[in-house]
């Protein structure tokens, strides 16, 4: 078996490997000897007959450039290429034992060859280059131009001095995802009239970028202490959250002191009732 | 199962073998995240509903559809498809195991992390510094592995799938890079705000649509054995998409404090966004000329098709809501939540299928199981996404409307409140609505689970596709 196995992989011109595992296939699907699909392989022997027309291990062909550019309609043929690429690697279909329906092409005849998918020649390296520089300018464009301070010197400022208790709480509304729910940013649009002093550039808040619940950056001069306890806890509607106390004092605190408009008379440590329609603008 | 079981499919090796884990670790996560990202929209609409709060929930969806998903995906589609475009092997395939392993490891202890409250509460991914470190170098890898392999390649041409990997791979881990300049302690609140936006625009602009599309090219040029209609057009919607990243983030703060020629410049910017996505379905829909009868048989080919058009039609409301006029109302409500669940559950999806749904079938030796089934998934996915993208964008727009009608104030302050108060019901109604579209989705998401992990394990055998060296007298 091994000198026809040789003389079949040579005749072939595809490894021993896989023209002996081929030949196991097309006889465990033909009923015949092994041997037998070999002899036809290397040209000793007729192959055995088969449900459909023997399609044998077979290299890619070379590939060839393709048209790229637009195409005829009935003009899916290739140009004329320049020489083949030497490819040490290609595809090969190995043939398994499913027949192929009469009248039909096996699911992947097409995938032996290859040429649609040749592109022209090209450097990686410029490529790689523009893909960088791009980059660079979208993010110039994108982060840091937004970014880049631009208030000029004596503006009103919307930062907002807090105490350590409070930056212990902005932790807690971070890691809590209080804002993927509430913004902390007031925009100079008709929508934001009402929710306090326009945010500006300096601002030490948390923005966020969706406003399911109620924009916080002014709630600590529509709420008192105890409200905003209330809220956390489950009130109007509120997700409840169960925190250490000492994690809700310092969230509470943080958000007391989330205050843009301080100059208002502070609310009265009213019933907690009062707050009930808080979340209703999800 | 398969007729003949005692023939075996060869087990793939190398690159291959490599691929078909990403692509199975990938099915896995899109039904995970499927499913957080149904749970998310729901405890919108029930507050309390679940122990974790939206504010947990949401990130965890986004890591999984994100990083569990899209790039562990598209990495079986890139590993799968560049030896056969190089004429090479992939380039150390154990270093792209490592970083499967990696990715995979560093996304489950996220969403733990992000449960348990470590998370550091910024969108999208909301992972704390020290998961975000490790998930750069995670995401370095695969330019490492792509770039190893190209720079090696055999074949001198580049097909255009080239370049779209290319700019992929090498975007993916810059843009965590810049989104990491945001958890350094001495960066502005609003250089937060924006890094953030940076980087979901910039993931689904310059990773998910130009890989996804890039490998869109290879499966359709390869199962229907057509040319590329255009070259040139292609490589329109590659550097278009590329661009379009630095606007579309940003448009979601228009008004924002940012600076006042943001919204003009940007505004221009961000018409790249649906310009390179028409552009590149456009390329792919004349290559088809002549052959659109066959999609039918080609599930892959159809996902990508459909994946095309749908990401330009959302790339369309992404550039629509940047202007200034519309922004004004949908600016920072469900709107833009809709946006960026048609790319993430709907997009990314159907060009992953048009991927995995031609490679899978050729690396294991199997025919696809089953073509019904990876029909239904196109199905059930562009159902479920466009009724989403209608109904919770309807109800972005209206909740921005109430707010103009006074609700915001009203919450607070007796103002304008009869317009809001009127538009409640209906927003609830409407978001009651998408999380009905979004369980359509969820089902389409499990049948492409299916169909990957069927064809894998009960598909019945064909031909297998083996990676040999010529001139080599054995393996």
């Amino acid at each position: 078996m091994s000198e026809l196995l040789e003389k079949a992989s040579a005749a072939l011109g595809v490894p021993e490997a896989l023209t002996k595992r081929s030949a196991e296939a097309r006889a465990a699907e033909t009923g015949a000897d092994v041997d037998e699909v070999l002899a036809g392989w290397a040209g000793d022997a007729p192959p055995p007959e088969a449900a459909a027309p023997p399609s044998e291990p077979e290299e890619a062909e070379p590939e060839e450039p393709a048209a790229e550019t637009p195409a005829e309609p009935d003009a899916a043929e290739p140009e004329p290429a320049a020489a083949p690429a030497a490819t040490p690697e290609v595809v090969v279909e190995v043939p398994q034992p499913e027949p192929v329906p009469a009248g039909g092409a096996p699911a992947f005849a097409a995938a032996a060859r290859p040429p649609v998918l040749v592109g022209v020649r090209d450097d990686p390296v410029p490529v790689l280059a523009g893909v960088v520089g791009l980059f660079l300018i979208v993010v110039l464009v994108g982060l840091v131009g937004p970014a880049l301070p631009f208030d000029p010197p004596g503006a009103r400022s919307s930062e907002i001095p807090t105490s350590g208790l409070a930056q212990e709480g902005k932790e807690i509304y971070s890691t809590l995802g209080c804002s993927f729910c509430h913004t902390q940013m007031v925009r100079p649009v008709v929508a934001d009239v009402g929710l306090g002093a326009v945010t500006l550039q300096d601002t030490n808040q948390v923005l966020g970028l969706r406003r399911f619940g109620p924009d916080l950056s002014d709630v600590g001069s529509r709420m008192t202490s105890t409200q905003i306890e209330a809220v956390i806890g489950g009130l109007g509607g509120h997700p409840p959250h169960s925190l250490a106390a000492e994690d809700l004092q310092a969230l509470t605190a943080y958000l007391s002191e989330s205050q843009t408009s301080p100059d208002e008379p502070a609310p009265a440590d009213q019933d907690t009732s009062a707050v009930s329609g808080e979340e209703s603008d999800a | 199962m398969a007729k003949d079981q005692h023939i075996r499919a060869t087990p793939a090796e190398g690159g291959d073998r490599i691929a078909t884990a990403h692509f199975v670790a990938g099915a896995a996560f899109l039904v995970l995240g499927g499913f957080a990202e149904t749970l998310a929209l729901l405890s919108i609409r029930f507050d309390g509903m679940f122990p974790i709060s939206y504010g947990r929930l949401e990130p965890m969806a986004n890591l999984t559809l994100m990083i569990g998903f899209g790039v562990l995906s598209l990495l079986g589609g890139i590993y799968y498809t560049l030896p056969r475009l190089t004429g090479t092997r992939l380039w150390r395939p154990e270093l792209a195991g490592v970083g499967l392993v990696a990715i995979a490891t560093l996304v489950l202890a996220g969403l733990a992390a992000i449960a348990l409250g470590l998370g550091d509460g910024r969108t999208p991914l909301s992972l704390p510094w020290w998961l975000d470190l490790p998930m750069l170098g995670a995401l370095a890898v695969p330019f490492l592995v792509t770039t190893g392999s190209i720079l090696r390649r055999e074949e001198p041409r580049m097909f255009v799938t080239l370049w779209f990997v290319l700019g992929g791979v090498t975007w993916l881990p810059l843009l965590y890079l810049a989104h990491f300049t945001g958890d350094l302690p001495f960066v502005s609140s609003v250089t937060v705000a924006y890094a953030d936006v940076f980087l979901m625009a910039g993931f689904v602009t310059m990773f998910l649509l130009t890989v996804g599309t890039g490998l869109a090219y290879f499966s359709v040029a390869r199962e229907l054995d057509v040319p590329l209609a255009s070259r040139q057009l292609a490589l329109v919607g590659f550097w278009s998409l590329g661009i379009a990243a630095g606007w579309w983030g940003v448009a979601q703060l228009v008004f924002g404090p940012g600076p006042t020629w943001l919204a003009g410049v940007a505004a221009a910017l961000g018409l790249a966004f649906p310009i390179g996505a028409l552009v590149n379905a456009a390329n792919v829909s004349l290559s088809l000329e002549g052959s659109w009868a066959r999609l039918g048989e080609r599930p892959g080919v159809l996902a990508g098709i459909t994946g095309l058009y749908l990401g330009a039609g959302v790339a369309l409301l992404a550039a629509f809501a940047g202007f200034r006029s519309v922004a004004s109302v949908v600016a920072l409500t469900g709107f833009w939540e809709a946006i960026e669940y048609a790319f993430l559950a709907g997009v990314g999806p159907l060009l992953v299928a048009a991927s995995a749904f031609s490679a899978v079938p050729r690396v294991t030796g199997r025919r696809l199981h089953t073509p019904a089934r990876a029909r239904s998934f196109v199905r059930l996915t562009l159902v479920g996404v466009i009724g989403v993208v209608v109904t919770m964008g309807g109800a972005g727009l209206l909740t921005g409307y109430a707010w103009i009608g006074g609700s915001n104030s009203a919450a607070f302050i007796d103002a304008g409140e009869g317009w809001a108060r009127s538009s409640t019901g209906s927003v609830e109604a409407l978001w009651l609505v998408a999380i009905g579209f979004a369980v359509v989705t969820l089902f389409g998401h499990l049948a492409y689970a299916s169909a990957v992990l069927g064809t894998m394990t009960r598909g019945e055998a064909t031909t297998q596709e083996i990676l040999v060296t010529v001139g080599a007298s054995d393996e």
